[in-house]
């Protein structure tokens, strides 16, 4: 008995010292994330704006790239309330979006080859890893009129769209 | 979300094709996610998935199949997730974000 108990050992030992795979997969995935909420200042009656110098802070989108050239970063800054209290007249909206970071020195040229259209801003993601874009928003209320009294939310749209 | 250009297989129905998408919530701001089909010029095109709005939370992986008729696959077609943002209480500038990939023919 002892004798076929041998072999069998023999055969069950390979497996004590089997390995196990890790597998990993790296795909063209495009991921936003929210870096910095913005908040609009209120440097004058009239004015509403996200500029540091006027009290508000810049809104940071992040947008991360795991392959290069396979997406565009599309980047829309507001032109309209979603929200505010009633208003009679128009407002005048102005805006723009910068590269503010990166995490690689081949996207130092994003800035200078964007495209801006409307209020959109499209920058061709031909670099992988990570981006921080920030967006200025300004909001005028027409013939200098004060705001009303209230809480105003506007919206940036960050797109990262395949190609 | 992932892939960047899926893959069209069949479905269970007739002239309808089905691709198998994952999406993974990075904003910790977000809870919701809307699925939307477009042609190339962001026009909504019909489309079918088990839940156009879903909930995914922060760090959490949903894995959705979405239905497209066989008929609007001529061109190639965007299919994004965007994101739902809650209004906030301070005056502020929302992040809406949208993430698309593109389904095409060459990959039927």
């Amino acid at each position: 008995m002892k004798y076929l108990a041998i072999p069998l050992i023999a055969l069950a030992s390979p497996a004590l010292a089997g390995s196990v795979d890790i597998v990993g997969n790296v795909e063209a995935k495009c991921v936003i994330q929210t870096d910095k909420s913005g908040v609009y200042g209120n440097p004058t009656a009239s004015t509403l704006s996200t500029s540091p110098s006027d009290g508000g802070v810049l809104p940071v989108v992040r947008f991360d790239v795991a392959i290069a050239d396979y997406y565009t970063a599309n980047i829309t800054h507001p032109s309209s309330f979603s929200s505010s209290p009633a208003l009679t007249d128009s407002v005048a909206w102005t805006g723009s979006t910068s590269v503010s970071k990166t995490s690689d020195a081949g996207m130092s040229g994003y800035d200078s080859a964007k495209v801006v259209y409307d209020n959109t801003t499209v920058f061709d993601l031909s670099v992988a890893g990570s981006t921080w874009f920030s967006t200025s928003s300004t909001a005028t209320y027409a013939a200098s009129k004060p705001f009303t009294g209230g809480t105003y939310t506007a919206v940036v749209q960050a797109e990262c769209i395949a190609k | 979300m992932t892939p960047a250009y899926p893959k069209l297989k069949p479905s269970h129905v007739s002239g309808v094709m089905k691709v198998q998408m994952s999406l993974f919530n990075q904003r910790e701001d977000v809870k919701y996610y809307q699925v939307e089909l477009f042609d190339l010029d962001f026009n909504s095109m019909p489309f079918s998935t088990t839940y156009r709005i879903m909930k995914v939370d922060y760090k959490e992986r949903k894995d959705f199949e979405v239905y497209i008729r066989k008929s609007d696959l001529d061109n190639p077609l965007y299919l994004c997730t965007i994101s739902k943002v809650v209004k906030p209480r301070s005056s502020s500038p929302l992040i809406s974000s949208r993430i698309c990939s593109k389904v095409m023919e060459e990959t039927k």
